[in-house]
């Protein structure tokens, strides 16, 4: 490479010195997307690991090594709240998949090939709004005299209004639900290209039942998708602070809520306490998941 | 011939029996009244272009597709309502159709094991299959580390496993590269043989319908065009698109100029052609197709005299020529435009015509066929 464009070089008098520039920075074009990765991702996460352990003072925090957000952290409500919020979240993965991924399945089946990519971009439809003003809208809905309760008591379905509806867990759970199911149809849709075109047919020449074409077929091939998917709802589900806000109340919130309450109080190194524990929670989660499905399989496509 | 451990079927009747059948979607027709019979223990094939109906047909025997008209019968009973499973038939599809988590053994023991048999008979079963099509040594593989034509076996294995005693088989080489079709074609006629089952075959390759077919039937637009053994649809084609879509046939238009006893003069190209009737209804004035096998066609020159006029043969002038190894294939134009090949075997170096150089091109007279549609 370097003999050849050497000699072209030669060739053209006037280039000879703005070719080995180019040359030389052409590598750094491949380097670009480590340095970004480096620079916005590795060093904050390493950093938010070396705040937690700083002292707090007044404003703001200072060097030193204590780990006192730590203990904060593990001995009070805080990590009840935590537990609570990753119980719940799986809660919101598990009703996501019930919900999302039939529908991802139907898609790639019922729908002609064609059209696919359109049913699927639907799905993206209600992010053209913005988040905080679609789950805020959530709160007139599920509200004790809300939509919901007035509808179901008009029917005579019930007598009273559901009161748990909104600043509860479940409310955080239908506000994550509604938020984050289109990702499981998302994932589902990818994960489903890992099934051969004509399974199905060979499904019904076998006499393979719907249960059992679920769990021997599907279920094996699309797992890596379905796992990535879940992790992503999780992490938001643990993560995002909105919805607990909106949603939540006494506490019905979340990591990412718990992070949020430190900064207002002016705690940080509580707040990168939380965040680095959340960080370790989900790398481990992510770990255990590639042992067991290989998640590079999700980006391989089916020879 | 038949597999006599099937007590539920009736041995007189024919495997498969298609009555009227049309399919239709919209306004689409995929199938027009399609009316065939294939005997038990036969090696059918539907051979015809890319969407002209035939893997539609074979899905509807194999209970894919519902038809909107007409009837199939298997084994004299009808199964017009029978989900693929409950039919006594399996399919084969051209590739992509193995289970990828699967092993060899489990993809071939998973019909099977659905169906509940214990798991010691279904041991032996696949052990049998796999060794019917050659893959005893990969049964501990998975798909992808196994070749196309490996993947293909794996597909015949699951389907003769089943016991069942038609198979379908839906271009099952054509994702396979031409060598490795050659090979397959001989094992899949070899393998039906040793099998004793009705196979029918889908594909759009007339070498392959002619290596492994008893007989062959020609789909096109939805029609069934015609059928009968490999060597009759070659050499006497009834029909002019068998004659175009099978072997390499010059296909001549003219008129008929007279129409007397067993044979019919047809004016071509200012020639006039002498055509055997075959029973067909001909009148002065009507058009119609001749068919010649460019195997068939001899290429002379013309010096001067030797003008035709045996009805056998007629003047063109020379184009080019074409050497394909074991054949040449010697172009000729006739005054109307209309291009014949002769087709030979010979690999002298003997001076060709030179372009343009009138040229006589004649024929036996059994070689030329008339079709009236």
């Amino acid at each position: 490479m370097a003999d050849l464009s050497s000699s072209a070089g030669g060739a053209v008098p006037a280039g000879t010195d703005k070719t080995p520039w180019r040359e030389r920075l052409a590598p750094w074009a491949f380097r670009a997307p480590l340095i970004f990765m480096v620079a916005f991702f590795a060093i904050p996460m390493a950093m938010t690991v070396v705040f937690s352990v700083f002292e707090r003072t007044m404003f703001w925090m200072e060097p030193g090594f204590t780990l006192f957000s730590y203990e904060n952290f593990f001995f009070s409500a805080r990590l009840t709240n935590f537990l609570n919020s990753m119980k719940y979240s799986l809660i919101s993965v598990a009703i996501c998949f019930v919900f999302g991924f039939p529908i991802a399945v139907f898609v790639r089946k019922s729908i002609p090939e064609v059209a696919q990519h359109r049913v699927v971009l639907l799905f993206i439809l209600p992010f053209m709004v913005s988040e905080i003003i679609r789950v805020f809208a959530l709160r007139p809905v599920l509200q004790r005299n809300g939509l919901v309760n007035t509808t179901l008591m008009d029917l005579g379905i019930i007598d009273e209004p559901i009161t748990a509806l909104l600043y509860t867990h479940t409310g955080v759970v239908i506000g994550e639900v509604l938020s984050f199911l289109p990702f499981i149809v998302f994932s589902g849709f990818l994960a489903m290209e890992a099934v051969p075109k004509y399974i199905f047919e060979v499904c019904d020449d076998l006499g393979v039942g719907p249960w059992r074409r679920f769990v021997d077929v599907i279920l094996p091939l699309a797992a890596p998708g379905i796992f990535a998917g879940s992790v992503f709802i999780f992490v938001n589900g643990l993560g995002v602070a909105l919805l607990p806000n909106i949603l939540g109340g006494a506490g019905a919130v979340n990591a990412g809520l718990i992070a949020t309450q430190a900064i207002t109080a002016l705690d940080f190194p509580l707040a990168m306490a939380v965040s680095a524990i959340m960080m370790a929670t989900l790398t481990t989660l992510l770990w255990i998941g590639h042992k067991l499905f290989d998640l590079t399989k999700i980006l391989t496509p089916l020879s | 011939m038949t597999n006599g451990t099937q007590p539920m079927t009736d041995q007189t009747a024919p495997a498969v029996e298609v009555r009227n059948l049309s399919k239709h979607y919209g306004d689409f027709v995929a199938l027009k009244n399609v009316n065939v019979t294939i005997a038990a223990g036969e090696y059918f094939v539907l051979l015809g272009p890319s969407g002209g109906g035939k893997t539609t047909l074979l899905r509807t025997i194999g209970g894919f597709h519902k038809p909107t008209k007409g009837e199939i019968l298997l084994h004299g009973k009808s199964v017009g309502h029978l989900p693929p499973d409950k039919r006594p038939t399996t399919m084969v599809f051209q590739a992509y159709a193995l289970f990828p988590h699967m092993t060899v053994t489990q993809n071939v023991g998973y019909g099977l094991k659905v169906a509940g048999l214990p798991k010691d008979q279904i041991v032996e079963k696949v052990d049998y299959a796999l060794e019917q099509v050659g893959l005893s040594q990969f049964t501990h593989r998975k798909p992808h580390e196994l070749s196309g034509g490996q993947q293909q076996r794996v597909q015949l294995a699951r389907a003769i496993v089943l016991d069942r005693d038609i198979l379908l088989l839906d271009e099952p080489l054509a994702a396979l590269d031409a060598q490795l079709r050659k090979d397959m074609c001989l094992e899949l006629k070899h393998l039906q043989e040793k099998v004793g089952i009705t196979f029918i075959h889908v594909t759009h390759n007339q070498e392959e319908a002619m290596t492994v077919a008893d007989r062959i039937a020609l789909i096109a637009n939805g029609d069934l065009v015609e059928f009968g053994k490999a060597r009759d649809i070659y050499r006497a084609p009834e029909k002019s698109f068998t004659a175009s879509f099978v072997g390499e046939n010059n296909m001549l238009k003219g008129r008929v100029a007279e129409a007397n006893g067993s044979s019919v003069t047809v004016d071509v190209a200012g020639s006039k052609l002498t055509v055997d009737k075959r029973g067909l209804n001909v009148t002065d004035g009507q058009e119609v197709n001749l068919s010649i096998r460019s195997e068939c066609v001899a290429l002379d020159r013309v010096n001067g005299t030797n003008a035709p006029a045996d009805g056998l043969s007629i003047l063109g002038t020379y184009d080019e020529s074409v050497y394909l190894g074991l054949t040449t294939s010697h172009m000729a134009r006739l005054p109307d435009g209309t291009e014949m090949v002769s087709r030979v075997i010979s690999d002298t170096d003997d001076t060709l015509p030179e372009a343009n150089a009138p040229v006589r091109l004649s024929w036996k007279p059994g070689d030329i066929r008339l079709h009236v549609e």
